[in-house]
Parts: structure tokens; C-alpha cells; sequence
């Protein structure tokens, strides 16, 4: 069943063309790679769909409905940047997250954070990049919504926090659950990967199953990102 | 929209905190310099603090739409209107309330100005002008006092409002455009100036109807009357700017 379909969808600014016609249906219960370099529009998609930025043209339905505030309940994205309150203490913006969005499970975020020793009682501006990223990943995944979109979450993180976060995407996946993951740390993620959709100069330069691109081309995802990419 | 409220709250309670206190400190070592100090003290809170509010008010929403952090505001599932109109009141009971607080300093600065001068403080003389105020026996009364402060609260509403639309209007449809601070001040300015064109011309077909009445020294009821075209205006103005900018946060905010 689709959960999200994006058709015909533009983005420009003014002197500049972030997406280009991107057609695109992401069905529940999977896990999607968002893959391409800084600059191909992946963060900019994400926007769009969170109801950060507004698109030019073209249509986003999420759960048969156009997007709007209301959407936003549905989705819980993950900024690739620290956009959390820095005044505020980590048990702060948990219960921000708690007051904000009614499908917060509080009781689950202080799980995860105990497990990922983030100290909540922490003044976030006093946190490292990597807690600062292992806390944004807390909070977006004790929400329960059928649409997660998690942007370059492995980005800033040491090599040993790359593996816990690997584990909490995977521990928070089921079958009603859709991720999209944007990321250029490809080898790092494709075994996770359900679907991948390769994005270059704001458009969809290719997608598809990823097992069946990997058996089709007989190369990796990382492999045929380097094809893809190589003159980007 | 009452969380939203209480997180602007949360945001800013230690800076106010930390304002309260520098403020009092300043007015308490003003005392040792006498009446002067005193009155000095009454004379610039008020200058000084009419600054740090505006600045305030502009930073709390220009903060939510150019920092990152304004992220944390616009994921949640509040509509554009949710969002500006929780802005709006938080602004106004941030300005009610540093009113409120230059009214006890008044008090305390009055009291002790009574205390040094060794004038002896007559309660009698006190219920005296508090009924000759209730009566009118000033020419004016406190239904004159109300409506002056409703206009001015209508007055600081429609000034946010069009702050607000100015800031949010570069956000949306001029998002990509460079100098973005100085932008919203140019749009603020044709804003303001549209708006006195418009009110202007209202003004002048209302002519007849303000002839009507004897603007020397106008009766409470005269002086509803009076105000009441300009008090619509301002009302009519913060609604329509309000809506504007929640349509512009809700359909074509780039953050």
C-alpha cells in the first residue's frame, strides 16, 4: 500500500531549481535510501515533505491526504542539523517532544537515551555533535508515526555510535512503519536498505527495489552510487 | 496553542528573570542617590524597557524563522495561525506585564520619595482623589482612563501584528532573497505606509461624524465614540494581518 506519493513535484528558488519533477511512491513497511551528493536536493525533499519549505508546483499526499499541518502528525523528521532549543536541558526537550506530539512515548526516549548514555540532565548547547545526533535520533524514533524521515543520521557520529544507531533504526522498524533515510555514507547503510532512490541535480536519476538493482547491475548499492554519481 | 504559549514562556522566563533583577538592583543603589535618583530611575525604566521589549518581541519570531531552531516549532502539528496568534499573545502579556511592573516600581519609587521628602502620606486625601477620579471631578474619569488604555493595547497589537506580517512575508514570499533583516524593515516600512494610506482615507470620510462631537472636552460616552473608529481599525487591521500571515506560514514558509 503507498503511503506517500509525490507526483510531479518542483522546488526552485530564484535563481536556482532544487527539484525537478520528482515522481515517487513509497510503500508502507519499508526502509527507502534517499542516496546522492550535497546538493542533489535530498534534504530539500525531506523539507517539503515535513512542511518545512513549501513546494513550487506538484503534489505530496501522505496517507491519502494532502500535506498540511495535520501531516506533520504523521511524520517525525530528523533535521541533519542541531535544531534543538540549546537553552533547554536534554530532559527539556523531551518533554517538549511529550507536550508537542501526542504519539511520544516518553517512557521509551528515556530508555533509549540511558542506552545511548546521553545524560538528560545535560545542557544541549554543553552536548558533542555525536550526542547532539544520538539525541535527535531518540526523539524522532519514540515517536510512533507511520512515516519516519531521518536525514544523514549517521553524520557527525564516531564509528561505535554508527553501529547503535544502525541498531535503533532497525529495533524501531515494523511492518506500518516507512523510513526514509537520507545519507552519503552509503556502505555504512545499505544493508538495511529496502528501496533506494538516487537523486542528482534535483532529479530521480534512478530507484528501485535495492536487491534487484544489486543482482541487475552486479554491484553493491555503494557500487552503483559510484556509477551513478562518478561525473557528479 | 496554550503549549505553544507556555513554551515561548519557558524560552525567555531566565532573561526575564535575570532583567528583573538587574532592575531592581539599579533602582535600589538609585535610592541611595535620594529623589533624584529615584525619579531618575522612573523617568528611563520605561525608555529602556520600551526598547528591550521591542527587540524582544522581534527576536522572539525572528528567531523561529531564521535559526534552526525554529525547526523545533514548525515539525509540530500546529497550524500557521496556531503559531502566529501564540506569538502575538505572548507578546502581549509580555508588554502587560512590563507595564504591570513599572506600575509597582511607581508605587515603591512614589512611597519612598514620600518616605525621604518627610511628607506624611494622607489616606483620607487618597480616597479623596481616587472618588473625585470615579466621579469625574477631574474632568476626566476612570471610564476616560479605560478607554485611552484599550486604544493603546489595541494600538500595540496592530503594531506586533504588522511586525510580525513584515518578517513573516520576507520569510515566505521574498525567502530567498539576501539582507533578509533589512528586507523586512523595507517591507515593514510600505506596509505601515499602506496602511496610514488606507486609514487615511478612511479617516477623511469619517470627517462629518467626528464634527459631531465636542472634542474640547468630551464626555465618557462621547469619548466611546470617538475612539471607537479607530479602535475598529486597529481591529479590523490586527485580524487581517494576522490571517494574512498564518496563510503565508501555512502555505509558503521556507525556513
Amino acid at each position: 500500500m503507498d503511503l506517500l506519493k509525490i507526483e510531479n513535484l518542483n522546488k526552485k528558488y530564484y535563481n536556482k531549481i532544487a527539484l525537478k519533477n520528482i515522481n515517487l511512491s513509497l510503500e508502507q513497511g519499508k526502509i527507502y535510501g534517499l542516496l546522492g551528493p550535497n546538493g542533489s536536493g535530498k534534504t530539500t525533499l525531506m523539507k517539503v515533505i515535513a512542511g518545512l519549505h513549501n513546494q513550487t508546483s506538484g503534489n505530496v499526499i501522505l496517507n491519502h491526504q494532502a500535506l498540511s499541518y495535520k501531516t506533520k502528525a504523521d511524520i517525525s523528521y530528523m533535521p541533519t542539523e542541531n535544531f534543538l532549543y540549546e537553552s533547554f536541558k536534554v530532559k527539556d526537550a523531551v518533554k517538549f517532544y511529550t507536550d508537542m506530539y501526542s504519539d511520544f512515548q516518553e517512557a521509551n526516549a528515556y530508555k533509549i537515551l540511558k542506552e545511548i548514555n546521553v545524560d538528560t540532565e545535560f545542557k544541549i548547547s554543553k552536548l558533542s555533535s555525536g550526542l547532539v545526533g544520538k539525541l535527535k535520533i531518540a526523539l524522532a524514533l519514540s515517536r510512533n508515526v507511520d512515516l519516519y524521515m531521518l536525514d544523514e543520521p549517521l553524520n557527525g557520529v564516531d564509528v561505535l555510535s554508527r553501529d547503535v544507531i544502525m541498531d535503533l533504526i532497525t529495533r524501531s522498524y515494523s511492518e506500518t512503519k516507512t523510513f526514509i533515510i537520507s545519507t552519503h555514507l552509503v556502505s555504512e547503510i545499505e544493508k538495511i536498505l529496502d528501496s533506494v532512490i538516487f537523486l542528482k541535480d534535483g532529479n530521480v536519476e534512478l530507484s528501485g527495489d535495492a536487491e534487484e538493482l544489486r543482482l541487475s547491475r552486479e554491484l553493491s548499492i555503494e557500487g552503483i552510487y559510484k556509477e551513478v554519481f562518478k561525473n557528479a | 496553542m496554550l503549549k505553544l504559549i507556555k513554551y515561548e514562556f519557558i524560552k525567555k522566563y531566565k532573561s526575564a528573570i535575570i532583567a528583573l533583577i538587574a532592575s531592581a538592583v539599579l533602582n535600589l543603589f538609585l535610592f541611595t542617590k535620594g529623589v533624584a535618583g529615584s525619579s531618575i530611575f522612573l523617568v528611563f525604566f520605561p525608555m529602556v524597557m520600551a526598547v528591550v521589549y521591542i527587540s524582544d518581541i522581534i527576536k522572539m519570531y525572528s528567531d523561529d524563522l531564521n535559526k534552526r531552531s525554529g525547526y523545533m516549532l514548525f515539525m509540530t502539528p500546529n497550524s500557521g495561525y496556531e503559531i502566529i496568534v501564540s506569538k502575538l499573545i505572548t507578546a502581549v502579556i509580555e508588554g502587560l506585564s512590563i507595564l504591570l511592573i513599572y506600575f509597582i516600581y511607581v508605587l515603591i519609587n512614589g512611597a519612598y520619595i514620600i518616605y525621604i521628602s518627610g511628607a506624611e502620606i494622607n489616606f483620607n486625601e487618597i480616597i479623596i482623589t481616587v472618588d473625585k477620579l470615579v466621579s469625574g471631578s477631574f474632568g476626566f474619569n476612570l471610564a476616560h482612563v479605560f478607554m485611552f488604555l484599550l486604544t493603546a493595547l489595541l494600538f500595540l497589537i496592530s503594531f506586533i501584528t504588522t511586525v510580525y506580517t513584515a518578517m513573516t512575508i520576507r520569510k515566505s514570499i521574498f525567502s530567498e532573497i539576501k539582507f533578509g533583516g533589512f528586507l523586512s524593515f523595507l517591507i515593514f516600512i510600505v506596509l505601515n505606509w499602506a496602511i496610514s494610506y488606507v486609514s487615511s482615507e478612511v479617516y477623511n470620510l469619517l470627517t462629518p461624524y467626528y464634527n459631531s462631537f465636542s472634542m474640547s472636552r468630551p464626555t465618557a460616552t462621547e469619548l466611546v465614540y470617538i475612539m471607537m473608529p479607530i479602535n475598529i481599525w486597529s481591529i479590523a487591521q490586527s485580524i487581517i494581518l494576522t490571517f494574512f500571515s498564518g496563510y503565508l506560514l501555512e502555505n509558503k514558509i521556507n525556513l
